[in-house]
């Protein structure tokens, strides 16, 4: 038998008016070490990547979360022993500590923008004229080669530097409410932002807000909204060999 | 607050989804014609990313006005040939210019 596991939280936090259910039906508990704990439950058979399984972890971080805050653990960790849990405790306790700390009351949303890439790049392609050219006289093959080559050159950084324009916009709307943010930017030539924003509670629905306002002055792009998260990319850790990234 | 997901296109966002998820080989291959392919990929994966930045430094510095032309005319001779021998060897090893661009998920495309 295993102990499967699904965040850390504060040793204070205790669920008192509900038996909470894990994977395959467990009855979930805490393990404590000092002032804090991981909520884990008793696993009898090897649970393999299925996705009714992933569900239900996810439904048990989310459960804790409505009542308080949670490091979620990855899908799938699975400890053989409780010393081995303690032992893990002990050696990520102040990173846990901290990102308690950090994290408490605050949830994740975030940001898809698929903009329309292609079209934007053919734009500047055909804005870019004979000033961009070089001034080599030589007719060669390697000349007309390397004046191509500038000529993509030029486009992709004016490309890059629209990109980089319009998320500055986007991620403006949602600056103001949030307290961290992590952008993964143009990571293909259609998906433009990848956001994270890590916002209090209370200021979810003014989040919200930004968004209904960002809708209405972004027409060509297309966007995916989605929260409240645990905060999963948000988690810091020092000590490298465990990742609580779900 | 309740969970929102909201958006003006799932189906986009589905195709951007699987495009990403794509990239990653469930099963590795092992037999030894694949094996030999996958190691032309990697290698030739990576002097394709050295060939990329190597060019993109050229281009900076002859935006930097730092190349006499002579030096920019030599440059795009060197490259020209370098990228006619990058065609040679993806055809010979049937490789083409998607093969060879990594899907580094959260960190987007390789080039």
């Amino acid at each position: 038998m295993k102990i499967y596991t699904y965040g850390i939280i504060d040793a204070h936090d205790r669920i008192r008016d509900e038996a909470i259910l894990g994977l395959e039906g467990a009855r979930i508990y805490t393990i404590y070490y000092l002032d804090i704990g991981i909520v884990v439950s008793e696993l009898e058979q090897q649970t393999r990547y299925i996705e009714d399984n992933i569900l239900e972890h996810e439904r048990v971080v989310e459960k804790l979360m409505e009542y308080f805050t949670v490091l979620p653990m990855r899908f799938l960790t699975v400890f053989d022993r409780k010393e081995d849990i303690i032992q893990m405790l002990k050696d990520y306790y102040r990173d846990f500590k901290k990102n308690l700390k950090r994290l408490r009351n605050k949830v994740e949303f975030g940001v898809k923008v698929i903009w329309p890439g292609d079209k934007v790049r053919e734009e500047i392609a055909s804005a870019y004229t004979k000033q961009y050219e070089l001034p080599i006289a030589n007719n060669s093959a390697g000349a007309k080669f390397i004046q191509e080559k500038f000529k993509e050159y030029k486009i992709d950084k004016k490309y890059e530097e629209e990109a980089n324009r319009q998320i500055e916009v986007i991620d403006k709307f949602f600056c103001e409410f949030a307290s961290e943010k992590k952008l993964e930017k143009h990571l293909n030539k259609s998906l433009l932002l990848n956001a994270y924003y890590l916002i209090d509670k209370e200021k979810q629905s003014t989040f919200k807000e930004g968004f209904e306002r960002l809708k209405g002055a972004a027409s060509g792009f297309n966007y995916l909204f989605s929260g409240p998260w645990p905060p999963y990319n948000f988690i810091i850790l020092n000590k490298k060999s465990y990742s609580l990234k779900a | 607050m309740d969970r929102i997901i909201e958006t003006n296109s799932s189906e986009m966002f589905i195709e951007e989804r699987e495009k990403s998820q794509g990239t990653i080989p469930k099963r590795i291959n092992t037999d030894s014609e694949n094996v030999e392919k996958g190691l032309a990929k990697l290698v030739l994966t990576l002097i394709e990313l050295l060939r990329k930045l190597m060019e993109r430094q050229a281009m900076r510095r002859i935006e930097a006005d730092s190349l006499s032309d002579g030096e920019i005319e030599r440059i795009g001779d060197t490259f020209m040939k370098l990228e006619n021998k990058m065609a040679e060897l993806k055809e010979i090893f049937g490789l083409s210019d998607e093969d060879l661009n990594l899907n580094l998920g959260p960190l987007g495309d390789l080039m």
